[in-house]
């Protein structure tokens, strides 16, 4: 039991602090004003948004509603749409999208990069050491059921070669902004991260929408994130001339079907179903017009459980027979690898500060939020007796799904929560409730706050990239935290400026 | 080299964009001529509804209804809002392999038709309401031949394109001239030449001499006018020799049915055709132009696995 030692110190330290911060520190927590993205407590505008700000003045109301009008068609029109399944019809509606940048001075960037760049550096050893030697847990570092006993951890990848050790080829992280302005992060996305392609949409809509504006800023450029990708994901396969790259979409119906062909679109590589692929001798084949060609790296947006119905889920259509056996016998590499969910899983998420130190020894550059695990008893108790002061989330769901916050809730959610919390508590984290910055936003003609996060993209194949960008994602509803597109969010474009180093590319 | 399942695709827009174009056009001569005599109206009204699928005596009764069911009623298999449903959900399925410009065309003309306020517009003035649908669709065709590269892909769609025109040209002269064809009077025949979209082609060739042999001769086999058969089957042969130089000599099968088709409308003879019946030609016109198709699957698309793995 060599791993039982460390839990228990953390969650003595964890009892202490509890003592102490316990009834104070959430109240104030909920009384304290969001950070403002634009405006200093004094009311003045943050030099970053100044341009900005200018030009909002000089125009009125009605030029910014017509320029939001058409935004909006643009989108329809390229056909950046979600669909809605509803009983009478089928409908597609695009995602909201809001007018107004988002800024970000470069020396706040130069934090988030470097911090992200750890970050990811962390996690790929961390899942290169779970799948392999399981050092880490041997130290007791992280609780070794806590790793096994996840459902995304895959034992068929234990032993696997990974080429560069990059797991997680395409990471999408959650940072929020407290109230004293830190960044900090909320979710790691190590699954099959999306939203990249509205980053980019994003940007062509701001650059019509605010071109003076945007040249005077010295807003660095995104536009390359597709060319990346394509290197990240060529980096994975060296060994083969030329590799022959793919994307592996679960097809039309897929809501992020539009994302799926404007990568593959953009990076000039075959967008392929798993009705395309063969696999024969360990070689994975498309089906092309000329007989099967051979493919060496997919670029996978299909998740784990559906890739292969030979290895994972036996129901699912979406997947090829036999491809995890080619991938194991090394003809062709996934991208991200299977199994890498372990590391973005909730509870681990609580032992990412620890990870950073334990393979790099280096103090994390961005902090994470506060996290209870409720698999602990003593931080259980504390969490069901300030369950009106938290956000309690179900360890394996995402999307905004499966969660509770506690000051907006009834008294009967609350207590419902709290039967699930007790029947299975190792299913659930809690956090407390983060007041999320806000930026201005266009609001049926208005400029009014909203709630935001910063979802930035990072690659990482031989080496880690982030893009000087990001998905800003909105609660569009007045006063909600919540982001999920899929709980009535929107986004906006990001702008990080050009610090004196920097390359505007 | 492309995904089999994308030039299947392809091929198909082609096929509905070419039907949503055809059909747009029948429903719009069928209206223009509720404005002649009842009984030519009657006669191109059977026509224009016998070609696409469904001419019952009440449908024939009331153009009017039965336009707006040809342009607008999603029930409808062949309608204009169906084919281009169809057209579009094939575009988006291979949005990587098609231009912005291309993309932008059909997406454009299909909201414009299933959006809530199409069926307002056919009703407010139906005639411009078509127009403005060919007119769309040709906007569709220039931007596919001006932005797309004339590569596999293309020819895919313009294989289509042309297959579904012969048999949509065939389908119609085969209702005019075919057995048991009734005798078609002079505006009825202008309606025809207009439903193939030929009428000033025709006049350029013929002068106003409008009579059933002549158009027969000119929707069949004329070499230069894009919509007679034998233009399509020039076209079809075109694309099909270039898309098979890649596939494997066992694989001959289209392209020998296409060139045999072109053959036989390049050196076809009027007089002959009459001799035999010009419904038996029609007949076996069509049916290679099915067997075609059949081809394009067995050679491009549905392929036997066991043929094509590596030895």
């Amino acid at each position: 039991m060599e791993y039982g030692v460390a839990t228990a110190q953390r969650s003595e330290e964890i009892d202490r602090a509890l003592a102490q911060a316990a009834g104070v520190a959430a109240v104030e927590a909920a009384a304290r004003p969001p950070y403002d993205e634009m405006h200093a407590p004094d009311g003045s505008v943050r030099p970053h948004f100044a341009a900005l700000a200018r030009r909002l003045a000089d125009l009125d109301p009605g030029e910014l509603d017509e320029r939001q009008r058409t935004l909006e068609r643009f989108f329809l029109l390229q056909g950046i749409t979600f669909t809605v399944y509803g009983a009478e019809s089928t409908t597609e509606r695009i995602i909201p999208t809001d007018l107004l940048p988002r800024i970000i001075p470069a020396d706040e960037w130069a934090q988030i990069e470097a911090g992200l760049t750890q970050r990811l550096q962390a996690l790929n050893l961390f899942l290169a050491d779970i799948y392999g030697e399981r050092m880490i847990l041997k130290d007791g570092v992280v609780p070794r059921e806590l790793v096994l006993g996840a459902p995304s951890y895959r034992r068929e990848m234990q032993g696997l070669y990974v080429p560069h050790q990059a797991y997680a080829n395409v990471c999408g992280s959650d940072l929020i902004r407290q109230e004293d302005g830190a960044y900090a992060v909320l979710e790691d996305n190590l699954r099959v991260p999306s939203g990249v392609s509205y980053m980019l949409a994003n940007r062509e809509a701001s650059k019509r929408t605010f071109p003076g504006t945007f040249r005077l800023a010295g807003v660095r450029q995104i536009d390359r994130y597709p060319d990346l990708l394509l290197t990240t994901l060529r980096s994975m396969a060296e060994w083969r001339p030329n590799p022959q790259v793919v994307v592996l979409t679960p097809g039309v119906y897929n809501s992020a079907y539009f994302e799926h062909a404007y990568l593959a679109r953009l990076m000039g590589v075959p967008l392929v179903e798993g009705r395309d692929l063969v696999v024969h001798d360990n070689m994975v084949y498309m089906r092309t017009t000329t007989g099967l060609r051979r493919i060496d790296v997919i670029y996978r947006r299909v998740d784990d459980d559906f890739i292969d119905p030979l290895t994972f889920r036996r129901d699912s259509s979406l997947g090829v027979p036999g491809l995890f056996n080619a991938y194991r016998a090394g003809t062709v590499v996934m991208c991200n690898a299977p199994g890498t969910g372990v590391a973005d899983d909730k509870a681990v998420y609580a032992y990412v500060p620890e990870i950073i130190r334990y393979y790099l020894g280096e103090e994390p550059i961005l902090p994470n939020i506060e996290t209870f695990l409720c698999r602990e008893p003593s931080q259980l108790s504390y969490v069901l007796a300030n369950l009106d002061k938290l956000v309690v989330k179900a360890v394996g769901a995402s999307g905004g799904y499966g969660m509770l916050i506690g000051p907006h809730a009834s008294l009967a959610q609350r207590e419902e929560f709290a039967q699930a919390l007790k029947a299975d508590p190792a299913n659930y984290i809690a956090q407390p409730t983060i007041q999320l910055s806000t930026s201005p936003c266009l609001i049926d003609g208005q400029i009014d706050d909203r709630h935001v996060d910063l979802r930035p993209f990072i690659l990482s194949g031989e080496k880690i990239t982030v893009t000087p960008g990001a998905l800003t994602r909105v609660a569009l509803r007045k006063g909600s935290l919540v982001v999920n597109s899929s709980q009535g969010g929107g986004s906006k474009d990001t702008w990080v400026l050009a610090g004196p180093g920097d390359d505007l590319s | 080299m492309m995904l089999a399942r994308v030039a299947d695709s392809l091929y198909w827009i082609g096929r509905y964009v070419e039907r949503a174009e055809h059909v747009a056009r029948l429903a719009d001569v069928m209206l223009t001529a509720t404005l002649d005599r009842a009984e030519t109206a009657a006669q191109v009204a059977r026509i224009a509804l016998s070609a696409v699928g469904d001419a019952t005596p009440e449908r024939i009764a009331t153009p009017f209804e039965s336009s707006r069911g040809l342009a607008l009623d999603r029930l409808e298999g062949n309608s204009v809002v169906s084919s281009l449903a169809l057209a579009r959900e094939n575009a988006r399925q291979v949005r990587d392999q098609i231009t912005s410009e291309t993309w932008e065309r059909l997406n454009l003309v299909h909201l414009r038709l299933a959006g809530a306020g199409a069926a307002k517009s056919f009703n407010d003035g139906s005639s411009a309401f078509l127009h403005d649908i060919i007119a769309d669709l040709h906007l569709f065709k220039g931007a596919a031949d001006a932005t797309m590269s004339h590569g596999e892909g293309w020819r895919f769609l313009l294989l289509g394109a042309h297959l579904e025109r012969a048999q949509l040209i065939g389908r119609l002269l085969e209702v005019c001239f075919g057995r048991g064809g009734e005798r078609l009077d002079h505006p009825t025949l202008t309606a025809v030449l207009r439903m193939s979209c030929a009428l000033e082609p025709y006049l350029r060739v013929y002068t106003a001499d409008v009579r059933a042999r002549p158009i027969l001769e000119f929707l069949l086999l004329n070499a230069e006018f894009p919509r007679s058969i034998r233009f399509c089957t020039d076209e079809i042969e075109a694309h099909l020799s270039v898309l098979s130089r890649h596939t494997e000599a066992v694989h001959v099968g289209p392209g020998r049915l296409a060139g045999r088709l072109k053959a036989r409308l390049q050196y076809a003879d009027m007089a002959e055709i009459e001799r035999e019946g010009s419904h038996v030609f029609l007949e076996g016109v069509l049916a290679e132009c099915g067997d075609i198709h059949r081809g394009v699957y067995d050679a491009f698309v549905a392929y036997p696995l066991e043929m094509r793995l590596p030895a």
